[in-house]
């Protein structure tokens, strides 16, 4: 899958601050670049259910959408906390301090 | 039995180790003798005060008081509830979080069993679990259905890019929390739109009473904050909340403006945050505070009786802020009266966020996502 744009966006929790952030790969370094791609390609993301979200006595608890995006073809996963697999979890640190950085910059 | 020489006993091991290599051969011996007795001593002393903890938490369940604790370590990982750091009775820890996250939910307890007679979450001593150092970088603190679980904040961050402290820093996310579980136990609120914002609004209210509690203050002596204290100093804030002035807690760069509306009038329609269940606490979060402050002395013995007879008896899943209106001013009633001063006082609670318990005032119709995110954009005029 060639990459083009990731769409990310984190609402609720604690304090309900909603962060997001839409990333051109091509912006990125090409650390940052390889290392999206490579937990993308692991988790399959592009077979991966649109909604990952069980839990309905949670309170309290991150709702993560992310959105990739290639040449015709884009794939929206919505999940919260708790992820199983923890490269869901490494991609969603990562998504979420490269928002930070962006916001911050902006 | 162990015999012992009664000056050996006083030496420190380190000193006995010693005797025990360069020693005479009598020397030698009652140093060894010692040094094994020490050991197997020890190991009893251990297990004699493991057993006057199991003790001590099944003679207190015996007596009725029911609190017991476990704080969990996730030791920065995803699993719960991960390492147990320390139980019901142990002595404080070296960890910080793992002491507050202890101390707090045992004045959360206190609050609820000794206020309101409700013994823990479920209201029959249900253990009251918590997980610190969950994850890293984790910026939230939730209740999972079973269990409360704090992050450490932006630990993993530059402290000049740091924008939260760790979660179990204020005592009000720990009573919030913990609230969350009573919820789930009374009115079972669902977690969206206005039943929500009413089960976020319930734990913020406990939250803070939580703290006045322990702090003895009255309700013109609080300071209504939600979270003081998890906000670093690089974020213009004084919170993440504030029932005394909703939308004032922070306007910040990087995390923008506090978007809690304190009137109907303000009233924000959003798909987002499970349709601004944080974001529309804030008009029954001030209703309280306005009962709370015309009744005056403690929030926790008018109001709060007043809220939580509410919670556990009369509000339902789908309840709204209309009805938790109507619902409160009944409970008042009932508990202090018809046309009491308490009674009153929530009825002009509710009146100062545009809500009439009676129902006779129409709320204004809410306008739609389009001029409520416009609004919080700044682009649209605040109605």
């Amino acid at each position: 899958m060639d990459v083009e744009r990731i769409k990310f966006e984190r609402i609720g929790g604690f304090a309900g601050i909603r962060i997001a952030a839409d990333f051109e790969l091509g912006d990125l370094s090409e650390e940052q670049t390889r290392t999206l791609v490579d937990l993308l390609d692991n988790l399959d993301f592009a077979e991966l259910p649109e909604n990952l979200i069980s839990d309905s006595t949670a309170s309290d608890q991150f709702t993560y959408t992310i959105t990739v995006e290639a040449e015709e073809w884009q794939h929206t996963v919505v999940t919260g906390d708790s992820p199983a697999d923890e490269k869901m979890q490494e991609l969603l640190d990562l998504l979420n301090r490269l928002a930070r950085t962006k916001v911050r910059k902006h | 039995m162990h015999k012992h020489s009664p000056i050996l006993c006083i030496v420190p091991p380190h000193m006995l180790k010693e005797i025990a290599t360069n020693g005479s051969e009598t020397q030698k011996k009652m140093a060894q003798d010692t040094i094994n007795a020490s050991t197997i001593l020890r190991a009893e002393r251990l297990k004699m005060a493991e057993f006057g903890a199991v003790f001590k938490t099944a003679i207190a369940k015996a007596a009725g008081d029911g609190k017991e604790r476990i704080v969990y370590d996730a030791k920065n990982g995803s699993s719960l509830p991960g390492t147990i750091a320390r139980r019901e009775g142990d002595g404080p820890s070296a960890d910080v979080a793992i002491n507050e996250a202890y101390d707090g939910s045992g004045v959360t307890y206190d609050l609820f069993k000794d206020v309101y007679n409700r013994n823990s979450i479920d209201g029959s001593g249900m253990r009251l679990d918590s997980t610190v150092h969950y994850q890293k970088g984790y910026d939230n603190a939730f209740w999972d259905g079973k269990q409360m679980v704090y992050g450490d904040g932006d630990e993993n961050l530059p402290v000049s890019e740091r924008l939260f402290n760790r979660f179990t820093i204020a005592l009000d996310i720990i009573g919030h929390e913990l609230t969350h579980g009573v919820t789930q136990f009374e009115a079972k609120l669902v977690y969206s739109q206005q039943p929500g914002a009413l089960n976020e609004s319930m734990s913020d209210v406990f939250g803070s009473l939580v703290k006045q509690y322990q702090r003895k203050q009255t309700a013109d002596q609080a300071d209504w904050i939600i979270g003081e204290g998890l906000l670093t100093a690089n974020v213009n804030g004084i919170g993440i909340r504030t029932m005394k002035a909703p939308g004032t807690a922070y306007d910040d760069p990087v995390l923008g403006k506090d978007p809690q509306p304190a009137h109907m009038k303000d009233y924000v329609n959003t798909i987002g945050d499970n349709g601004g269940v944080h974001i529309n606490s804030g008009i029954p979060n001030h209703a309280f505070y306005l009962t709370a402050l015309e009744l005056g002395g403690y929030a926790w013995e008018k109001a709060g009786q007043v809220w939580y007879t509410t919670l556990r008896d009369k509000l339902t899943e789908r309840s709204n802020f209309q009805q938790c209106a109507s619902l409160t001013y009944q409970t008042a009633g009932e508990l202090f009266g018809a046309g009491s001063l308490e009674q009153q006082a929530v009825k002009n609670g509710w009146a100062g966020v545009g809500l009439s318990v009676d129902g006779s005032t129409t709320p204004p119709e809410p306008g739609g996502c389009l001029e409520s995110l416009l609004r919080l954009l700044g682009a649209a005029p605040a109605r």
